[in-house]
């Protein structure tokens, strides 16, 4: 070549096209080449190395003996022996005990975060700050028990509310009453014609005569101003007494339903998800 | 030779009803595109409407971009190019309309059923068995038409442009056939014959075609036909056309698997997949190295010629994403960069850099040569350039950023061995760059719409030159 910046310095292949369209006989680059070749000898090397060849049965290993599976085991283990010294004390503690051991409960707080995170925080929120319709887990009114056990029975089975649905019961004033009974109860006072109905239509039988809430049978406290299914307005309250909770066939009615992961997650996964919930600030 | 001559001669018709359907699909796809990723960033903006929600709009959006505006630029200039190169007119003008009804017929049907939840839940071949019987015949018109053309050639050899047009027909057909493979039970519900692995394995053998012959050996048509052109020079190297042309044409369909590493595929069909992407990329730049080298000595166009930088830009983007997939298919990488960002990050320097420039290139030149007039406004053409590559830039940015954030917070664990970050901790963490994201989105897309406004304005301008137009036409 003449001039290395003219590459039409070298004569075309002889054809034209389109009355201008010609193709010159330079040699590709030789950089060009060469690292062709060399594209030829990394696939040779790579096929030497790793598993590669289908074959009549089964496929040619590789000098390396690498499989994905090897590499994923080899990976779980080095985890695992990180966590092993904590996992081993784990093993025979009740959550109660991991809760009093300082180092073990921050061991498991750390480790069952992402957990929390993927599995409860979707519908608790992050933090068990709640969400609408949700309950919160942050705080110290629970539905069914604050503590470490009834927290671990809660996750372990899942729990469903119950409500029935007042609204083909009572008149519409007798609704109206009871919900102004409800908003008192949360104020601290009382609605006299309310307040007869509430015990008439045995509402206190699972929220208390006090209206405290019933945790054996997940009654929810309304006298704390935290509302189950929020916002706590006049007409939310009045839904739920029209509608019910988890009634069947009422496609209105309000639905409470928290699955069990007995089936989903190991016995240690759901113990140190009870410590976790139990420390996230409400555990009694 | 006069206007009139050549009018006779080609059938142009058919190439101008293309070009002009591929600038308004740049438009449309770019469109949802913009509004699915500022979905991503807000995403209360589906109105919790079915039809507007993401997964619905997305494969609108990808049907639109490859299959619309790539579609038809690709049939503009493949009708136009083989009917120059050849030295004859189009061996069927009634079947080139079939196939430009037939495809735009394809189209509205996918934007009918898509966001309507009919789909087959394969990437780029979500379509409901019907309308892919209907791409097969059509496709296959065009297919047709094409080979009978350059049956009836006029020149003793096939131009390069051509034989990547041919390799992109006959292996589109054979994988959209097998791919889509199914069993109907409803007018638009079917199964795939395939299960499991297997079916994935087809789907990306498939996927990643799509993208190596539709998106790549006819892209490269594309440029063996308008960069000489629009240069006036001649192709630097006619050995380095065919060793690169063979080299992809039997190495691209072997890159499927690198889609599924780590994964149920057997280990041997992965390293396959990650040893041949890795060698493809030498090939690859052999026609970004052979487009290049044509302004060997005439590097001053791109001073002045505007559409000349949208190829030559384009060459580069065809570089740097042919260089970046395979480092991505190597398993260690893979594992990084899979189920990221970092993958739609790299999947639009191909198709907003490679495939939009190259497209919009051809386009311009194209208009000005099918209408015999000047481009309405050269500045314009200018803009809409670096609309383009800022939009890319910052669409390309935005992704590496995100995506490789993502993959070293999904595999990050602290000092107890257990995982540091909660998925959502990860989406959330993504927000600045999808809102980045529909930014460079936005900027492209607003390019699309000045380059439509400048191909409608070149248009009139045309219709008011013709009374008078009685000159030659440009070579």
């Amino acid at each position: 070549m003449k001039n290395k910046n003219d590459s039409t310095a070298v004569p075309d292949t002889g054809h034209v096209w389109d009355d201008n369209l010609r193709e010159l006989t330079n040699q590709p680059p030789r950089w060009w080449m060469v690292t062709l070749y060399l594209s030829g000898l990394f696939i040779l090397g790579y096929f030497i190395l790793y598993p590669a060849i289908p074959l009549a049965t089964g496929y040619t290993k590789g000098v390396l003996d690498w499989t994905q599976m090897k590499r994923f085991n080899e990976s779980v283990k080095q985890i695992e022996a990180v966590r092993a010294p904590f996992e081993n004390k784990l093993k025979g503690m009740s959550a109660l005990a991991i809760l009093d051991d300082q180092e073990l409960s921050t061991y498991t707080v750390r480790s069952v975060k992402v957990l929390f995170g993927d599995r409860c925080a979707p519908c608790h929120g992050v933090g068990g700050a709640g969400n609408p319709g949700y309950p919160i887990l942050a705080d110290d009114d629970w539905l069914y028990g604050g503590s470490i056990d009834a927290i671990q029975d809660s996750i372990t089975d899942g729990r469903e509310g119950m409500m029935p649905a007042f609204g083909p019961i009572l008149s519409e004033q007798e609704l109206n009453d009871l919900t102004q009974h409800v908003i008192a109860l949360s104020q601290g006072t009382e609605h006299a014609v309310g307040k007869t109905l509430f015990e008439d239509q045995g509402c206190s039988g699972c929220h208390g005569e006090d209206g405290k809430g019933e945790q054996m049978v997940g009654g929810a406290n309304l006298t704390d101003g935290i509302w189950r299914f929020s916002p706590g307005t006049e007409d939310s309250i009045k839904y739920t007494i029209v509608h019910g909770v988890n009634e069947p066939d009422a496609a209105e009615s309000r639905q409470a339903i928290m699955p069990g992961f007995e089936k989903q997650l190991s016995e240690a996964e759901i113990k140190k998800l009870a410590v976790y919930v139990h420390k996230l600030g409400g555990g009694q | 030779m006069q206007v009139n001559e050549l009018e006779k001669k080609y059938n142009f018709n058919i190439v101008r009803w293309f070009s002009v359907a591929t600038v308004i699909y740049l438009v449309f796809g770019t469109f949802v595109g913009v509004y699915i990723a500022a979905e991503l960033a807000w995403p209360f903006l589906n109105f919790d409407n079915p039809y507007l929600s993401f997964g619905r709009l997305r494969p609108v959006h990808t049907n639109a971009v490859i299959f619309a505006f790539g579609g038809c630029v690709l049939m503009a200039s493949a009708f136009y190019s083989v009917q120059r190169t050849c030295g004859v007119k189009l061996w069927s003008d009634k079947l080139a309309w079939f196939t430009f009804w037939g495809w735009n017929l394809i189209i509205v049907l996918a934007v009918i059923t898509l966001p309507m939840g009919f789909t087959q839940g394969k990437e780029y071949a979500e379509l409901e068995w019907p309308i892919d019987i209907l791409i097969a015949i059509v496709w296959l018109s065009f297919t047709f038409n094409f080979i009978m053309t350059i049956a009836n050639r006029k020149s003793t050899h096939i131009y390069v442009s051509n034989w990547f047009f041919l390799s992109m027909m006959v292996m589109i057909t054979y994988l959209h056939v097998v791919n889509s493979l199914a069993i109907p039970v409803e007018l638009f519900k079917s199964y795939s014959i395939f299960s499991s692995v297997q079916d994935a394995m087809i789907q990306w053998w498939w996927g990643h075609n799509a993208v190596g012959f539709y998106l790549t050996a006819g892209f490269l048509g594309i440029m063996y036909y308008f960069v000489p052109k629009q240069a006036e020079r001649p192709i630097y190297s006619y050995r380095l056309s065919v060793l690169h042309f063979w080299c992809l044409t039997f190495g691209y369909v072997w890159l499927g698997a690198h889609h599924l590493q780590y994964t149920a595929l057997p280990d041997w069909t992965g390293s396959l997949g990650a040893a041949i992407s890795i060698a493809m990329i030498v090939p690859s730049w052999g026609g970004a190295v052979n487009g290049m080298m044509t302004l060997s000595g005439a590097w001053d166009k791109l001073r002045t010629d505007y559409v000349l930088r949208f190829l030559i830009m384009s060459l580069a983007f065809y570089a740097m994403s042919t260089f970046e997939g395979p480092v991505m298919a190597l398993k260690v990488v893979n594992a990084l960069s899979h189920y990221t960002d970092w993958t739609i990050g790299h999947v639009h320097s191909g198709a907003l850099g490679w495939v939009g420039m190259v497209g919009a290139g051809a386009i311009y030149h194209l208009v000005t040569r099918l209408w015999n007039t000047e481009m309405y406004s050269t500045r314009l053409v200018n803009t809409h350039f670096w609309l383009a590559t800022i939009g890319i830039a910052i669409y390309i940015t935005a992704m590496w950023i995100s995506g490789i954030m993502q993959g070293l917070m999904w595999r990050d664990y602290d000092e107890f061995g257990t995982l540091t970050y909660t998925f959502a901790e990860s989406v959330a963490a993504m927000h600045p760059y999808y809102v980045m994201r529909f930014v460079g989105g936005f900027i492209y897309f607003l390019g699309g719409v000045i380059m439509l406004y400048n191909v409608v304005m070149t248009l009139r301008q045309a219709g008011a030159e013709r009374n008078v137009s009685a000159e030659p036409v440009r070579a």
